[in-house]
């Protein structure tokens, strides 16, 4: 209904290189389209550049924890979705991330069909806000018209 | 004075366990991680690899194993990682069914040693409760101790937990043949009482176990002299 897999573009953020190296070719075998960093800063810029749809977050890194990054991505791109991918979670750290708008909590290791099942529910997720948000344009616009027609009437 | 400060020691000494403990669970997790990933890949090329097909199904099983192995011990390090962080706060929001399952856990290997079994009788949606996690842990350890040094192989000790009127009450029953195995207790029973009151809580002991009744939230404990 969402388009195809390789529609998907991910970005993975963690400072555990070779997890996420691994991680990023398992992804690619199931036609994603993955962009790896590894530190929340790199994160921050690679999404001035690019958009992924869907963000996959460690959350205890080096330089800018996770739930730090996560605010900024919803401060300036909300629509990128994000799931937390953590070794290190307390549920105190669930809490907040999904106060943050966090689109859902794994914890490391997470089994890979799950993680590409979030992935896929999260870009759905986006897709249809958008959908949402085009009508309601579109709706806008439709009102805004008869609203001219009836005053030149 | 000493006192005071024999008590902050203790604490804090509590305190650096439980981060200890946390921090080397995730550390784990993290390494686990990685080996589940790495041995998930090699299954993903045998089984992407029409090459590969037929010749790979031993290895599939074997990495199938493997994938199985880390999944456990990945569990078995997250409920050491929220022991340990129970350590983190003296006071927090927690579920005691929850907490009594994660020492149970921890403590199955002894019991499977011992040939002891834990059974389970929780009752269901049971509110979560505002008091100091670690130190209720403590407590139900010392009975668990008690319990497993008594009986005999075969023996069981119940867990049932239960809500009515603002406390939760949780009961810790035995079943099976008592014997002396000369192994002592880690805590004596004043101890038990004291921690019990120290939770605002108190403790009654029935034939054939005990029945802890807390408060489902307290602003503080009590103090050591109450």
């Amino acid at each position: 209904m969402f388009g195809k897999k390789k529609d998907i573009k991910v970005l993975l953020v963690d400072d555990e290189v070779e997890f996420v190296d691994t991680l990023a070719q398992r992804l690619k075998m199931r036609e994603l389209l993955v962009d790896t960093v590894y530190d929340g800063k790199q994160a921050l810029s690679f999404i001035k550049k690019t958009e992924p749809d869907v963000i996959v977050l460690d959350l205890k890194m080096p330089e800018l924890h996770g739930i730090d990054v996560l605010r900024e991505i919803k401060k300036s791109k909300a629509h990128i979705q994000v799931i937390i991918l953590t070794g290190h979670g307390t549920d105190k750290d669930e809490e907040e991330a999904r106060k943050l708008g966090g689109f859902d909590f794994l914890r490391k290791p997470a089994d890979i069909d799950l993680l590409v099942a979030k992935i896929k529910e999260a870009f759905a997720e986006k897709l249809e806000r958008a959908m949402t948000a085009i009508t309601f344009a579109e709706e806008g616009v439709t009102d805004t018209a008869k609203r001219i027609i009836r005053k030149e009437e | 004075m000493v006192a005071d400060k024999e008590q902050i020691m203790i604490e804090s000494q509590l305190k650096v366990v439980g981060k200890i403990l946390s921090a080397f669970s995730h550390e784990l997790n993290n390494h686990l991680a990685v080996i589940k990933e790495s041995a998930g890949l090699i299954e993903d090329i045998l089984n992407f690899n029409k090459s590969f097909k037929g010749a790979g199904k031993e290895n599939l099983k074997a990495f199938q194993s493997i994938e199985n192995h880390i999944t456990n011990t990945s569990w078995l390090c997250e409920q050491l990682g929220n022991f340990g962080h129970k350590m983190d706060e003296p006071l927090a929001s927690f579920d005691v069914n929850e907490s009594i399952n994660e020492l149970l856990v921890l403590l199955g290997r002894i019991a499977k040693q011992k040939g002891i079994i834990f059974e389970k009788d929780f009752q269901d949606n049971v509110p979560l409760i505002y008091s100091n996690p670690s130190k209720l842990q403590f407590l139900i350890f010392c009975f668990i101790d008690k319990n497993l040094n008594r009986f005999e192989r075969n023996g069981s000790i119940i867990f049932k937990t239960s809500y009515s009127h603002s406390s939760i009450t949780i009961k810790i029953l035995t079943r099976g043949e008592v014997t002396e195995t000369g192994e002592r207790d880690i805590c004596p029973d004043e101890i038990h009482e004291y921690v019990a009151r120290r939770l605002r809580g108190n403790i009654v002991r029935e034939d054939g176990g005990i029945a802890i009744t807390l408060p489902v939230s307290i602003s503080s404990e009590a103090d050591a002299h109450d």
